[in-house]
């Protein structure tokens, strides 16, 4: 299938976002909120891209009411970053053409990388018209199966606690443990420094759901607990690991 | 303490470029190995990079053959340690070999001189209570190869004084390298969360998640990392990774740091990385 028509249904700003990254492929875009008849513009489309906040049951909403206005062969893709392709399938008909597309951005430039995450029920005809689409958009993907924290989220939460319990059994400095994975084997950022960039709340709630799914070594460490606890969130509250101003 | 002479013990893949680097920085230092065709290929190396250096023009040809000049092969150990501040050993990663060597030492080193270990995997806290000083032991782990790589970790044990830790961290600076301090721990700073990196991507390999192809872009593409994981075990050797991982379960005990399954199969079935044609990835000869 050739994707020639898609609809984007959200939050404004990744809506507009999303437009913008497809800006390079000749396709016709309908965007729309979810304050808006959002059902009436998908009958024609090839691709759904629903970027709705991160709520499962607004999440189903859209898929369902999604399901039973597009056509029979259209895509429908969620952009969430949580595992829940597999039940968002199951609130379709549809179930081998609902896919997980997670959109990341490069912690450096202006271009994203898209994580195609594979629910059970997702075919591997979805999986590569998706594929190409995104590639023709100049976007770089990998392909997955759905699992807690995708590829990207798992790794790098994981570096954060092993460093959040080297820097709180008092090893090194957390500025050390930064610039020495920096000058020693090149990293682009230190593990605190990816901390403050992601999260610290999201590194914890990413640690916790992998606990569920993959085991208890995913125990978060307590420091990351008690700096969620004192709203030490990283850049986005101007406290973290670092202070910024 | 102030360094001016230093003795570098072993001159393998490691020590040739520890002597290169302190002579560069000015000082004098004596490179010893057991025998003088092993001093004579750590001397050979030395020339090689100093010469490239010279035709890159990263520095003059007097600049070289002064450095050079202040290297002395040597395989007597007590001509190579018996007058200097600071010995920095290089030798094999045998514990009970490191032992005896610095039990040696301990007779013929000044008792101010500095030991410093290049270690990446034995106990600097052990090896320092072989010796009579433990207040002048520290471990120096540099990063592979020395010449280029920036970071040295400057290990600390309970005992270590403050003197020699601010000695050492002074000399990393006049070398031109970012010391990172670390208290003596499994893996120190770097390989520890290098094992995390390497085994969290392995294990999703392992637990059929993604492919190593779409681990390594994913990494590279979203996060700038130079290399994916997978890239790094077949560029190093699944066989040395392998070891590195075991060594850092066995000390820590904890499930993070336990080899994935996909490692172990690979290694004995003997796809080692680039060196054998196929790792992860496989690889055309290059002929």
């Amino acid at each position: 299938m050739n994707i020639r028509a898609v609809s984007i249904i959200g939050d404004r700003e990744f809506v507009l976002k999303l437009q913008e990254l497809l800006a390079k492929v000749s396709v016709r875009v309908v965007t729309s909120d979810l304050t808006e008849d959002y059902a009436k513009q998908v009958a024609d489309v090839d691709l759904v891209f629903e970027v709705a906040p991160e709520d499962i049951a607004v999440k189903k909403e859209v898929f369902k009411n999604c399901d039973a206005r597009c056509r029979k062969d259209a895509i429908l893709a969620t952009t969430t970053a949580n595992p829940w392709v597999t039940q968002l399938a199951r609130a379709t008909k549809r179930p081998d053409k609902v896919v997980g597309l997670n959109f990341t951005k490069n912690l450096f430039e202006e271009k994203y990388l898209v994580q195609i995450v594979k629910g059970l029920q997702t075919s591997d005809d979805t999986i590569q018209i998706v594929k190409e689409f995104l590639e023709k958009a100049g976007i770089t993907v990998v392909k997955l199966e759905e699992t807690p924290g995708f590829i990207l989220d798992r790794v790098i939460a994981s570096i954060v606690n092993e460093a959040a319990v080297m820097y709180s059994s008092k090893l090194a400095t957390k500025e050390d443990i930064d610039k020495m994975m920096k000058v020693c084997v090149n990293w682009p950022m230190g593990p605190f420094e990816f901390a403050d960039n992601l999260g610290v709340d999201k590194v914890v709630d990413i640690l916790n759901s992998m606990i569920e799914e993959l085991g208890p070594k995913y125990q978060p460490c307590f420091l990351l607990r008690k700096m969620v606890d004192a709203g030490w969130l990283g850049k986005k509250t101007g406290r973290g690991f670092y202070i910024y101003s | 303490m102030e360094i001016k002479k230093i003795a570098v013990l072993g001159a393998g893949a490691m020590g040739h470029g520890i002597a290169q680097i302190c002579a560069q920085a000015g000082y004098q230092v004596n490179l010893r190995d057991v025998k003088d065709e092993f001093v004579e290929a750590g001397m050979s190396k030395i020339r090689k990079f100093l010469g490239g250096n010279v035709e890159k023009q990263r520095m003059t040809q007097s600049e070289a053959d002064a450095a050079l000049g202040r290297i002395k092969g040597v395989t007597d150990l007590k001509e190579a340690v018996e007058d200097v501040d600071l010995v920095i050993e290089a030798i094999v990663e045998d514990i009970n070999i490191k032992k005896e060597l610095y039990k040696e030492l301990e007779q013929i080193c000044r008792p101010d001189t500095i030991f410093a270990s290049n270690t990446s995997a034995q106990s600097i806290t052990e090896m320092a209570m072989s010796t009579k000083r433990p207040g002048k032991f520290v471990g120096m782990h540099w990063f592979n190869p020395a010449q280029l790589m920036r970071g040295i970790e400057v290990i600390t044990h309970d005992k270590t004084s403050k003197e020699t830790l601010d000695t050492m961290v002074d000399l990393c600076k006049k070398l031109g390298k970012e010391p990172g301090i670390c208290k003596d721990s499994p893996g120190f700073i770097v390989n520890r969360l290098l094992q995390i990196w390497f085994n969290e991507s392995l294990n999703m390999y392992d637990e059929g998640i993604a492919e190593p192809q779409d681990i390594d872009t994913a990494l590279k593409a979203a996060y700038n990392f130079r290399m994916g994981p997978f890239e790094l075990r077949d560029m190093v050797g699944l066989d040395i990774g392998i070891a590195s991982t075991a060594t850092q379960y066995r000390e820590m005990m904890r499930e993070q740091f336990k080899p994935p399954r996909c490692l172990i199969m690979k290694v004995k079935a003997g796809d080692l990385g680039r060196k054998t044609g196929k790792g992860f990835y496989e690889y055309k000869s290059e002929k």
